[in-house]
C-alpha cells in the first residue's frame, strides 16, 4: 500500500515537472510577444520549429544540412577517439603492470591531464594547420589522458586475491595475464572509454569553432556570427541529445561486452 | 606514522622527479639533435628562454591574472548559485520537483556549447566569458549539493528533531555539515570544468588572459610562446586544483576521514 503511495508520488512530482517546463515555454512564448524579451536574443519555442526544417531541408550554412554536421561531428570524435585509445591502452597496460614505470610517469600523466586539451588548440593549428588533423588531434589527446589513467588504475588495482589463487593453480605470467589480470581489468577499463568518450564530446564542440563549416560546433557558431539565435538553440540541443545517445550506446555495450561486470560491480569501490 | 610507509613516499616522489627529468631531456635531446626542426617543436629551454626574452614579465602576469579573475568570478558565481539551488531544491521537496527536471534536461549540453549563445546575449565582452565558465561550475556543484543534501542520514535529522531543533537551525547545524562531503566534491569537478571553460573563452574571444596569449602567440607565429603558454596553464591549473584540495582536506576532512 505504502509503496503504490511512493511510487505514485514520483510519477506526481514527474507530471508537475513536466508542467512546470510547459508553462516556462509558454511564459517565454509570452513574453517575446509582448516585447519583453527580445526575438533575436531569445527566439521563442514556436521560432524554433521553423528553424528545424530548415536545418533539415534546405540547411544552414546553405547546403549544410544538419545530417552533414552530425555525420562530421560523429567521424571527427570516431577518428579521434579511437586514434587516443589505439596508444593510450596497450601504454596503460604496461605502465599499470611495471610497478616502476607507474611511478616514474605518475606526475607526468596528472601534468598531462591538467593541461586543457583546447589550449593545445594553437599548437596544432601552427603544425597542421586549419584542416582535419588539428581537431583529430586535440580529441585524441583529449581521451588519451582521461583513457591512460583509467588504463593503469585498473591493472594496478587488481585483486590481489585473484592474482595469487591463479598462481596457486600453477598458472603461468602469460595465462594470468591473459586469463585474470585483463578481464579484472576491462571493467574499470570501459569506465575510462566512457570518460574519454565524454571528453572528446566537449573538446570537439570547441574545436569545430575554428576554422570549419561542418560539424555542430561550427553549425552553432556559423549561426550566432549571423545572429540566428534560433538555429544555435536547435544545435545545442542536438549536441546535448547526440552526447546522450551516444552515452547510452556505450552503457548497452558495456552490458553485452562484459557479462562478468555485474557481479565485479559491489567489489571494487 | 608508519616509518616504511614514510620512506617509500618520498623514494615515489624522488622516481616521479626522475620520470620528468627523463621526458624533459628526451624533449631537449630531440630538439638539440634536429630530429625535430625546433622552429616546429622548440626544447623547453628555448621556449623558455624566447618568451622571457621577448615578453616582459609584467606583460605574463599580466595574463595570468587576467584569467586568474575571470575564472575565480566565473566560478564563484556559477558555485554559489549551485549551492543554493542545490541546497534549496533538497531541503523544499516541491523546489526538486520544478528544478530538477529542468536541471537534468540542461545538463547533457556540454557548457562550450553555450559560448555562441552567451556571445548573442552578452556580447563579446567580459559577462558571456564569466558566464560560460559560471555554467561550468554550475552543473557539477548543484548536482552534488542536491545529492548531499537528499542523502543525508535521516537519523541525524530526527536526533536533531528529538534534541528541540527546528526549521533553519537543523538545515544549517546538521544537513549542511552532513552534506559537505558530495558538496567538496563537486566543487572540486566544477573547479576544473571552469578552467577548460576559461581556456576556451579565451581561445574564442578575448584581448587579455593566457587563452590568448597562445592565441596570439599563433598569430605571430611564435611557437615557442605557444608552447610555454600550453605549459603555463597546466601548472596554473594544477596548483590552483590542489590549493582547493587542501582546503578542502583541513577544513571539510575535520569530520570526514577519506
Amino acid at each position: 500500500m505504502s509503496q503504490r503511495l511512493a511510487l505514485s508520488a514520483t510519477t506526481k512530482s514527474r507530471i508537475i515537472g513536466v508542467f512546470f517546463i510547459v508553462f516556462l515555454l509558454l511564459a517565454w512564448e509570452a513574453a517575446v510577444e509582448f516585447k519583453l524579451l527580445k526575438v533575436y536574443k531569445f527566439p521563442p519555442p514556436s521560432m524554433l520549429w521553423e528553424a528545424l526544417t530548415e536545418l533539415f531541408t534546405s540547411g544552414f550554412p546553405k547546403h549544410q544540412t544538419v545530417d552533414i554536421h552530425i555525420a562530421w561531428t560523429l567521424w571527427r570524435i570516431l577518428q579521434g577517439y579511437l586514434l587516443g585509445c589505439f596508444l593510450a591502452i596497450p601504454l596503460g597496460v604496461v605502465i599499470g603492470s611495471v610497478p616502476i614505470l607507474d611511478k616514474l610517469t605518475a606526475p607526468i600523466i596528472t601534468f598531462g591531464r591538467s593541461i586543457a586539451a583546447l589550449s593545445l588548440l594553437p599548437l596544432v593549428i601552427f603544425w597542421f594547420g586549419t584542416g582535419e588533423a588539428p581537431k583529430i588531434a586535440i580529441i585524441a589527446y583529449g581521451a588519451f589522458w582521461a583513457m591512460i589513467a583509467h588504463t593503469i588504475a585498473a591493472v594496478k588495482f587488481v585483486d590481489p586475491l585473484l592474482i595469487r589463487a591463479a598462481r596457486t593453480l600453477e598458472a603461468s605470467h602469460r595465462t594470468i595475464f591473459l586469463h585474470v589480470i585483463i578481464p579484472a581489468a576491462l571493467p574499470r577499463i570501459f569506465t575510462g572509454a566512457r570518460v574519454a568518450l565524454g571528453v572528446a564530446f566537449m573538446v570537439i564542440v570547441g574545436a569545430e569553432m575554428i576554422g570549419t563549416i561542418q560539424g555542430l560546433g561550427a553549425l552553432i557558431n556559423e549561426a550566432r556570427n549571423f545572429y540566428r539565435a534560433d538555429i544555435t538553440l536547435i544545435g545545442m540541443v542536438l549536441i546535448g541529445l547526440l552526447g546522450l545517445g551516444i552515452s547510452g550506446i556505450l552503457q548497452v555495450l558495456e552490458r553485452v561486452l562484459l557479462p562478468w561486470n555485474q557481479g565485479l560491480e559491489g567489489v571494487r569501490r | 606514522m608508519n616509518k616504511s610507509f614514510a620512506h617509500n613516499r618520498w623514494a615515489d616522489t624522488l622516481l616521479g622527479f626522475v620520470g620528468f627529468f627523463i621526458l624533459f631531456s628526451v624533449w631537449e635531446l630531440v630538439s638539440y639533435t634536429g630530429l625535430i626542426s625546433p622552429d616546429i617543436f622548440p626544447a623547453p629551454s628555448i621556449a623558455i628562454n624566447f618568451t622571457l626574452s621577448t615578453m616582459p614579465m609584467m606583460e605574463i602576469s599580466g595574463h595570468v591574472w587576467a584569467s586568474l579573475t575571470r575564472v575565480f568570478w566565473g566560478f564563484a558565481i556559477g558555485a554559489s548559485l549551485g549551492v543554493v539551488v542545490g541546497v534549496a531544491s533538497g531541503w523544499y521537496n516541491w523546489l526538486g520537483v520544478l528544478t530538477r527536471p529542468l536541471i537534468e534536461l540542461t545538463r547533457p549540453i556540454p557548457p562550450l556549447a553555450w559560448i555562441p549563445m552567451a556571445i548573442i546575449w552578452f556580447g563579446l565582452g567580459e559577462p558571456s566569458k564569466i558566464f560560460v565558465i559560471s555554467l561550468g561550475a554550475f552543473f557539477p556543484v548543484v548536482t552534488s549539493a542536491y545529492k548531499g543534501m537528499t542523502s543525508v542520514d535521516p537519523v541525524l535529522l530526527r536526533a536533531a528533531q528529538t534534541m528541540g531543533l527546528k526549521g533553519w537551525r537543523i538545515l544549517i547545524h546538521v544537513a549542511l555539515p552532513a552534506s559537505l562531503p558530495d558538496l567538496a566534491t563537486g566543487i572540486r569537478v566544477g573547479w576544473g570544468l571552469s578552467f577548460g571553460m576559461l581556456v576556451a573563452a579565451e581561445l574564442v574571444a578575448a584581448s587579455e588572459g593566457m587563452g590568448f596569449m597562445i592565441m596570439h602567440a599563433r598569430e605571430l607565429g611564435q611557437v615557442e610562446i605557444i608552447i610555454f603558454g600550453i605549459v603555463l596553464i597546466g601548472v596554473v591549473n594544477l596548483i590552483t586544483d590542489y590549493a582547493i584540495g587542501v582546503v578542502i582536506r583541513r577544513h571539510i576532512g575535520k569530520w570526514h576521514a577519506y
